[in-house]
């Protein structure tokens, strides 16, 4: 036995950044290991757009859109789209309260990396069930008749990182002080459900007024999804009846909700498990 | 010997509390040292291990380690540090060289790739190495929900070893494993020790585990209230073992204690300036 521990190894990435980067993708890859051993989640992100999509948006087009000047089809599907990409990327971020509670978090508090770094790593980590639920998309899609062209394909491809970071980082104001899985399973449909029906995924909230109208324009995932349609509805006749702001304004919005609530939720995060 | 842990006036005031879990504890550890801190449940032992490890945040005081502050350098202390918590950390969906890769990855010792054999040669041959010291080789590719308290427990070593820490925090590290499973990870440490010269600070309920530290502390009420050798505190308190020795310091000092009002101060403290203790 002994002699067996001599070949002690010394940290082999040199840069600081170089490790920061390799436990983003670390935390991520053990969060995507977790569901592909543990599929449920991936089970349900592939499910939830038949019932939201196939269910929901096919009995309203059937029956609710005919006066549109639009394809409704297409304006789901894209809204449908950003939703699983948003929503999944959010309720993936729970786990940071699995991780708390089955003591995991002692690991990766006690790791030599910061806590952006995990932060980052279980968005990224999150948004895999995200993109396997954007695969349930296609399908009822595809089931449905409804198809994109391939340049509305890539600029929605281009868009999804930011989706994901921002549905993440949205989870994270909540996630990084809740300490009990039953309160963030609430929180997080509380969450995301009034935003599944209020920022205009499936049904248009072009014409809404009131109280509809202001909590449309309050939650974040209406910029996401009229910046998913005015990039996939780019140069199209029906591009006014669809987009309701400009794609610069909601791109702003969107970058300055994500980086204030990813600040703030990693110091919350941070600071809720070491202050006590 | 260099002083690797260094902690003076430390206290930590939880929220919402009236009195202070940790009172104004000083210590230090030398390099390659044994350090076993012990005390009854609730004396501030694992609020002192967790503030130490840079998982909680203190009151007040000074702490380094390995020559880094625990505010202004915590990552550097991180990284000089391996943690064995008092409840297992080890994703159970995981199998155990999945939750190593994730930690050597973590503390940057390679880039992470999606499969042991994918890993390099470095990694792999590391990993088998240290499984095989420890006798759980076989056991490497088990989903850890899949794995025994004990075997869990000894992949919980491997992992907070692979990164070579200069120092190891164990805080109960035998808790709820069969003799035969203690006497093997302690066999398996006593190694580590020798081979790396590597600092253990240990706190445990099962005193006879600390009778060959270098030093026993014991925490009460927050306070330190004996800092020596073993073999000190036994022949001072006329006691054949550390545990009875452990139990008559308690019973005495609890007698004490009834007349504190809890302001800190009091007898405790010159306990360990009475035994001439450095720690």
């Amino acid at each position: 036995m002994s002699g067996l521990l001599t070949t002690a190894p010394t940290s082999r990435i040199a840069s600081r950044g170089a490790r920061e980067l390799n436990a983003v993708w670390t935390v991520a890859a053990r969060d995507i290991l977790i569901t592909v051993k543990r599929p449920s989640s991936a089970a349900a992100a592939l499910v939830l757009p038949l019932i939201m999509m196939g269910m929901v948006g096919g009995n309203l087009m059937q029956n609710m859109t005919a006066g549109l000047d639009f394809d409704f089809g297409q304006f789901m599907f894209v809204g449908m789209l950003v939703n699983m990409l948003f929503m999944m990327t959010t309720m993936g971020m729970s786990s940071l309260v699995d991780d708390a509670d089955d003591n995991y978090s002692a690991e990766l508090l006690v790791s030599p990396v910061s806590r952006y770094a995990i932060v980052l790593g279980k968005i990224v980590g999150s948004s895999f069930v995200a993109v396997v639920g954007c695969l349930g998309v296609m399908l009822v899609g595809l089931a449905m008749d409804i198809t994109l062209a391939p340049w509305q394909w890539l600029a929605l491809l281009g868009l999804a990182p930011l989706m994901c970071l921002s549905g993440g980082a949205l989870a994270m104001i909540v996630m990084g002080s809740i300490k009990s899985n039953k309160a963030a399973n609430m929180v997080v449909m509380l969450i995301t459900m009034p935003q599944m029906f209020l920022s205009g995924v499936i049904i248009p909230i072009g014409h809404s007024s009131g109280v509809l109208y202001l909590l449309s324009r309050v939650l974040p995932m209406t910029y996401c999804v009229d910046l998913g349609r005015a990039v996939a509805y780019a140069g199209r006749p029906d591009y006014d009846a669809v987009v309701l702001f400009n794609p610069a304004v909601s791109l702003l919005v969107i970058a300055g909700l994500t980086v204030l609530c990813l600040v703030v939720g990693t110091i919350l995060y941070a600071r809720s498990e070491k202050n006590r | 010997m260099a002083p690797v842990i260094e902690v003076e006036d430390l206290v930590k005031q939880y929220k919402r509390t009236k009195r202070a879990a940790v009172r104004g504890i000083s210590l230090t550890v030398d390099e390659g040292q044994f350090f076993a801190f012990l005390g009854p449940n609730g004396a501030g032992k694992t609020t002192t291990i967790s503030i130490l490890t840079t998982t909680l945040a203190k009151t007040s005081g000074r702490v380094r380690i390995a020559g880094c502050d625990i505010d202004a350098q915590d990552r550097q202390v991180r990284q000089r540090i391996g943690v064995i918590a008092q409840r297992s950390s080890l994703d159970k969906i995981l199998t155990a060289e999945e939750n190593i890769r994730v930690h050597a990855c973590l503390y940057g010792l390679w880039a992470w790739r999606p499969g042991f054999k994918l890993m390099p040669a470095a990694y792999r041959q590391r990993v088998r190495q240290l499984a095989e010291v420890v006798g759980v080789g076989d056991a490497l590719f088990t989903r850890v929900g899949k794995l025994s308290g004990g075997m869990a427990r000894k992949f919980e070593v491997v992992r907070s070893l692979i990164h070579t820490p200069p120092v190891l925090f164990l805080d109960e590290p035998t808790q709820g494993l069969d003799a035969v499973s203690r006497h093997d990870l302690w066999d398996y440490l006593d190694q580590v020790r020798r081979e790396w010269g590597t600092t253990i600070f240990l706190t445990t309920h099962y005193i006879d585990e600390a009778e060959g530290a270098d030093t026993v502390c014991l925490i009460n009420h927050g306070r330190i209230a004996w800092c020596c050798p073993p073999q000190e505190m036994k022949r001072s308190l006329g006691a054949d073992s550390l545990e009875e020795a452990y139990v008559d310091f308690l019973r005495q000092d609890e007698a004490n204690h009834q007349g504190d009002d809890g302001q800190g101060g009091g007898g405790h403290t010159g306990v360990a300036a009475r035994t001439g203790a450095r720690s």
